[in-house]
């Protein structure tokens, strides 16, 4: 783990003592680092740590408030985007910035060209390179019906297409299938044997023994450890980043890191007998605006403190599914039954009065109003609670959610900042401390709840989960990670086109059989 | 990621109350616009000591001359206020021209056919208060049921309804069937009645050479009130949360619609006021375009505000003066109406200027 970058050939990208406050927060506290032409280079780090500051210090999104970057031996100063996007840096964000209503060309024509546009050409380009990296892609689809993986494999084509010298992906793999991550690290490798930098944003080590050149990691916004034999130090570079023990993570959150080989086991033993089903769900049928059928007669029972896990690639049904049962859509036909209690046509608010709680896929769209305060956040579902003669009791808002923030260790400077300042994983905490301490929680929809989240997160979410179902909450888990899935569930059902194709125990031995399944092999 | 664009409502200030701009810099510019201002009166040849003279004649020249620049800034202040509450839901009600016209119509028609004239304790002016306030509140109502139901845009469809309301004062005043006063003769004026004198506003102070009437202290009551709603009450906030968010909102339990609903009902209901005010207030005769461009000044001052209750006020004030200060410099000096309106533009402009010089020192 010493620094042994002696580097004989002039490094690409050299920040140098870069220091990023905003406010009273150091997001980035004396950074320095090489990226080298052709190379991989892995940012490693928990939320918070300033992965994505670093990664918006190089795109131009910020300022550095101190030290200096140099671009080519050159200094480097970008006055923003476009700038950095025109010294051939090109940047994968986490947070896709994509025209919905156009189709994948239409975007990837935006900002690249003026005049007049050869629709057919780009369109073939794109097919060409996109083929050339191991992608289906087609590039006349609208973004709207695109799945989230797909969306992303647009904002990767999107930056690859400008032949850039330098890739930023900040937390790529987040998103994606088990064979997309295998697809999109050799993308990556590609591209660096090209002669191009890629810097690769993860907190997944696996991904780092596969892809990784060096590594550089960050914890509170401080350079932490490098290393140039990743592969080898594995364990060191995980005991940097957290600053703890591998062998103290929670076992199935450290097998979706890749820390140990496989999960399972770690998961709390099942109510032995079920006595009643809590959540039934009878034949729930989905027909879109197109008249395709988008869940077909999904029929499951699930148990008090039982967790229903629910497999599938993105896209078959999962967002309907989540969508229905949290009150945001109609079914075409079908029936929902919370208990005694039939919730098939309840607002989102009835159905949160009857003790639904809802992690949303979606965090920023439907999760949260990130230009609101944490607190605000927190409570958005019963602002009501807090109000004495129409009035907003905001201390008591205040201190109630600074409890729960300690309680779901929501990391920010304080319950009024807004959400928008806070990482990913606190914002998923949040949410999550938001509807598993519904009343009467009876019912937790958890939609992808670990996506982009560090181990630390994913940790405590995966608690979170264990414990509402430990007070006999019914816990529906959607999710793509196959391995999440075995190792918090206590059954799984495979989605496939919107079908229910299989359904069977959590068990890793199953492994194989669920990946066929998903992938639509129904024997 | 940090890249939040913040849409229209910026966090509030504490209770709303502090416009978030530094005074300094907003004094600054409508200085630098009365000065271009008077460059302009100086290059087509009015002595500007004569136009000086004029503005300050007809703002602060005279008690009654302070008098009618509050009065006119009352209308400005509701209008404005509303268009801040409906703003916070990201809607933009540009309907206050057309909430006015249907307050002062219907404020109109109740206090002369309403047999109010001889009810007790005030009752006499407030029934017709309250129903031009209803008949704005319903009008502003429409504009909300319709973006609910089929998704037409507010901006549209209040300003369409605007000239609707315009279209409905012109035929009230001009039909005999409706408003217009008797017709005695030819000669007689396309107007109404003069309404009955109990259904005038009390004047403050009750003496003529100050006629500031009831209106100014209801409005400042109003400012208050919207305020705290809107800073200090649920309501408030999920307002907010709808205008930021509708679909975060609506999973969180927050009804769309009837947030909609209620921000125009609420900024229609001011927009009535506004009228029933004008009317009542000073007016006393309805007349064909007795709004004229009041509701659209309204919303340059909700504007200009950016969210802010208390810079709504600022705002109102500076218009209802300029107006008393432009229309004498009119009739004394002879400064053409076009110009006198070109110098308000300018105040306009260089105030919508000095918030984006304010807010790029901030970031």
């Amino acid at each position: 783990m010493t620094n042994r970058t002696k580097s004989m050939a002039e490094p690409l990208l050299a920040l140098k003592g870069v220091t990023k406050r905003f406010g009273s927060l150091v997001a980035l506290s004396d950074a320095s680092l090489d990226i080298m032409p052709g190379e991989v280079h892995c940012i490693l780090g928990e939320n918070g740590a300033g992965k994505s500051t670093l990664c918006n210090l190089i795109f131009g999104v910020h300022v550095p408030d101190a030290g200096a970057m140099r671009f080519r031996g050159e200094t480097y100063r970008p006055s923003g985007p476009s700038d950095a996007l025109s010294n051939g840096i090109a940047m994968v964000h986490q947070h896709f910035s994509l025209v919905h209503d156009m189709t994948v060309v239409d975007n990837v024509i935006l900002g690249q060209q003026r005049g007049f546009v050869n629709t057919k050409a780009w369109a073939q380009r794109l097919e060409k390179l996109a083929n050339d990296y191991g992608f289906a892609l087609d590039p006349y689809a609208k973004i709207d019906d695109l799945s989230v993986g797909e969306r992303q494999r647009v904002e990767i084509v999107k930056c690859l297409i400008r032949e850039p010298r330098l890739f930023v992906l900040d937390e790529p793999t987040a998103v994606l299938l088990p064979d997309e991550i295998t697809a999109l690290l050799d993308i990556c490798r590609r591209v660096a044997a090209g002669g191009c930098a890629v810097v690769l944003v993860t907190h997944k080590l696996a991904e780092i023994k596969k892809a990784a050149d060096r590594v550089t990691v960050l914890r509170g916004g401080r350079v932490v450890a490098r290393s140039d034999h990743p592969a080898d130090e594995i364990d060191a570079l995980v005991r940097a980043m957290i600053q703890g023990d591998v062998k103290s993570l929670d076992k199935s959150a450290a097998s979706m890191l890749g820390v140990t080989e496989n999960g399972g086991s770690a998961r709390v033993a099942p109510n032995e007998t079920p006595p009643r089903e809590a959540v039934q769900i009878d034949a729930l049928t989905v027909t879109d605006g197109q008249g395709v059928t988008r869940l077909d007669k999904f029929t499951l029972a699930i148990g008090p403190g039982e967790i229903v896990g629910v497999a599938g690639v993105e896209g078959n049904g999962q967002s309907e599914l989540a969508a229905v049962l949290s009150g945001m859509a109609t079914p075409t036909s079908g029936r929902v039954f919370l208990g005694e209690l039939e919730t098939t046509h309840l607002s989102p608010k009835e159905i949160t009065a009857a003790g639904v709680g809802v992690v949303p896929e979606d965090r920023h769209a439907v999760g949260c109003v990130v230009e609101m305060s944490v607190a605000e956040n927190i409570f958005l579902n019963r602002l009501e609670s807090f109000t004495s003669y129409g009035f907003l009791r905001r201390k008591a808002l205040v201190s109630a959610a600074r409890e729960l923030m300690t309680r779901f260790d929501v990391r920010a400077a304080g319950p009024e900042v807004p959400f928008s300042a806070l990482s990913g994983g606190n914002q998923q905490k949040a949410v999550l401390a938001r509807e598993i301490t519904l009343p009467k929680l009876s019912f937790l929809l958890a939609a992808q709840p670990t996506r982009g989240l560090d181990v630390g997160a994913v940790a405590a979410v995966y608690g979170h989960i264990r414990a509402a179902c430990a007070r006999g909450a019914a816990v529906l888990l959607i999710s793509s990670e196959l391995d999440e899935l075995i190792a918090v569930a206590d059954r799984i059902v495979v989605l496939y086109r919107g079908r229910i194709v299989g359904n069977c125990a959590a068990d890793p031995r199953e492994r194989e059989h669920i990946g066929a399944m998903m992938a639509g092999q129904v024997q | 990621m940090t890249n939040v664009t913040a849409s229209p409502p910026a966090k509030p200030s504490w209770l709303g109350l502090l416009p978030r701009p530094s005074v300094v810099i907003s004094v600054g510019a409508v200085l630098a616009a009365a000065v271009l201002g008077l460059l302009l009166i100086f290059a087509i040849g009015v002595p500007v000591s004569d136009a000086i003279g004029a503005f300050i004649d007809g703002t602060i020249g005279s008690p009654y001359a302070i008098a009618a620049s509050l009065n006119r800034s009352i209308a400005f202040a509701l209008v404005g206020i509303g268009f801040v509450i409906a703003n916070r839901a990201n809607l933009v009600n540009v309907g206050g021209e057309g909430q006015i016209a249907v307050g002062g119509i219907v404020a109109t028609a109740v206090a002369l056919y309403g047999h109010v004239a001889g009810l007790p304790l005030g009752l006499a002016f407030i029934i017709p208060l309250i129903a031009a306030a209803i008949a704005g509140m319903l009008w502003g109502m429409i504009a909300g049921v319709l973006k609910i139901k089929v998704g037409t845009n507010e901006v549209i469809s209040t300003l369409l309804l605007s000239f609707i309301a315009v279209w409905l004062l012109y035929w009230c005043v001009q039909s005999p069937d409706l408003l217009r006063k008797p017709m005695t003769s030819s000669a007689t004026l396309p107007e109404s009645l003069e309404i009955p004198d109990p259904t005038k506003l009390p004047l403050l102070t009750g003496d003529y050479s100050f006629p500031v009437h009831i209106g100014l202290p209801i409005t400042v009551v109003i400012a208050v009130v919207a305020a705290i709603v809107l800073t200090k009450t649920v309501f408030g906030l999920q307002l907010r949360a709808v205008g930021f968010n509708p679909v975060a909102a609506s999973r969180a339990g927050i009804s769309y619609a009837r947030m909609v609903l209620a921000s125009l009902a609420i900024a229609g209901a001011l927009g009535g006021l506004a009228g029933g005010f004008m009317l009542l207030g000073d007016q006393y005769v309805l007349k064909d375009g007795f709004s004229s461009g009041y509701g659209f000044d309204g919303l340059v001052a909700g504007l200009l505000a950016r969210g802010s209750v208390v810079g709504v006020v600022a705002a109102a004030l500076l218009f209802g003066f300029l107006r008393s200060g432009g229309i004498n410099m009119e009739m004394v000096a002879g400064v053409p109406t076009a110009l006198v309106m070109v110098i308000q533009g300018l105040i306009v402009v260089t105030l919508a200027g000095a918030a984006f010089f304010i807010d790029g020192r901030r970031a």
